[in-house]
């Protein structure tokens, strides 16, 4: 089925419907914790730009009711190199005081991004604060940051697709791929 | 679930947009070849689920922006002036642009857009909507991929909202009028 695998994909690492039944997994747990809020007490905050397929589909499978929100992060690096240096450049519309908010990501590497989300949504009196994350890989950890709802582990390798980038290219993939070394070597 | 005891009626089915989605991308599909590169804009918050869902059956290389933008005060005014809440990441000079939209309505939030655009100088611009509502048309503004026209109802669901809620149904739906009335 892979009919656009373009020549830069080594190999699909998580293909579409393991990706969906996984999806589907996450949010029947979200729906299961958080049951019994109403939509103003709920809020999800997507991380611009490479959560917005994860919470396109997290968030239709929910069965509790929610808002959604967005944010946009610069980094002052290239994001090959991130360094921790991570700058909010469009704040949620929501001021999430005394809501329950939970962050959706599409990944955790170094783990520094996630550590500056816990930082700044920490000091606005949440009335609870969690993560969901699509992907994490263990091995770029450089600071612990709590997960608490993870879709996959994955080893330390270049994926593309599903809201993930290289220079912008390969994000809306269906499925989750391997990069070809020498695209970005 | 409550948020289905809101619901008047399904307007337009789960199965059915996307079924729409993936002729909508086709019709792209034979439009744009890689080379024209274009940058899909999204403007937030209501057309995130149709851009997940489009973008996933395009076959072009193409990148994506996001656009956030809130009217001033209550609703449609009849400038469509509105504020940008967060401006492209993406220098579109030269770009060909297609702008994704969930719904249009008036046209002049759409009208307002467009001529922001033109003064970035584009090399094309094209306007994709999941929704039209032909009979709120107080301006005429070119769209290029309309998903589907519908009456004027009050429709939530699949991005669309009403005070926040409802974005995240999978269809599209018609709003019970004492809901919206109460408010």
């Amino acid at each position: 089925m892979d009919l656009r695998l373009p020549n830069s994909i080594e190999r699909v690492l998580l293909d579409e419907a393991t990706i969906q039944q996984r999806v589907q997994q996450m949010a029947d747990i979200i729906s299961t914790d958080y049951a019994g809020l109403r939509n103003e007490e709920f809020l999800l905050v997507g991380v611009l730009k490479g959560s917005f397929i994860f919470m396109a589909d997290l968030a239709r499978r929910l069965t509790v009711p929610h808002r959604v929100d967005f944010i946009a992060l610069s980094s002052y690096e290239d994001s090959a190199t991130v360094s921790g240096s991570v700058r909010l450049i469009m704040d949620t519309r929501t001021d999430v005081a005394g809501r329950h908010v939970l962050i959706v990501e599409d990944i955790v590497d170094t783990g520094y991004t996630l550590q500056y989300l816990y930082r700044i949504f920490g000091a606005r009196q949440p009335a609870s604060l969690r993560t969901a994350v699509l992907l994490s890989k263990p091995e770029q950890r450089k600071v612990e940051v709590p997960v608490d709802y993870l879709g996959f582990q994955i080893p330390d390798v270049w994926v593309v697709g599903y809201g993930l980038d290289f220079a912008d290219r390969f994000r809306t993939l269906p499925y989750i791929a391997v990069l070809k070394p020498e695209v970005y070597s | 679930m409550s948020l289905l005891d809101d619901v008047e009626k399904v307007l337009i089915s789960e199965a059915e947009i996307q079924e729409r989605i993936a002729n909508l991308a086709a019709e792209m599909n034979a439009l744009y070849s890689d080379a024209d590169r274009p940058v899909l804009i999204c403007i937030l918050k209501g057309a995130f689920m149709f851009l997940a869902d489009l973008t996933r059956h395009l076959t072009f290389r193409h990148e994506l922006d996001f656009m956030e933008i809130s009217s001033y005060g209550r609703g449609t005014t009849s400038t469509g002036a509105v504020r940008i809440l967060l401006d492209l990441a993406t220098d579109v000079q030269g770009r060909n642009v297609i702008i994704v939209e969930d719904i249009v309505d008036t046209g002049n939030t759409l009208t307002y857009i467009l001529r922001n655009f033109a003064a970035r100088k584009p090399a094309s611009v094209r306007v994709a909507t999941l929704l039209s509502k032909p009979s709120r048309r107080q301006i005429e503004v070119p769209v290029d991929f309309i998903g589907f026209e519908v009456p004027d109802e009050f429709v939530i669901g699949y991005g669309l909202d009403f005070a926040e809620q409802y974005r995240n149904l999978p269809f599209i739906g018609v709003l019970k009028p004492e809901v919206y009335q109460r408010s």
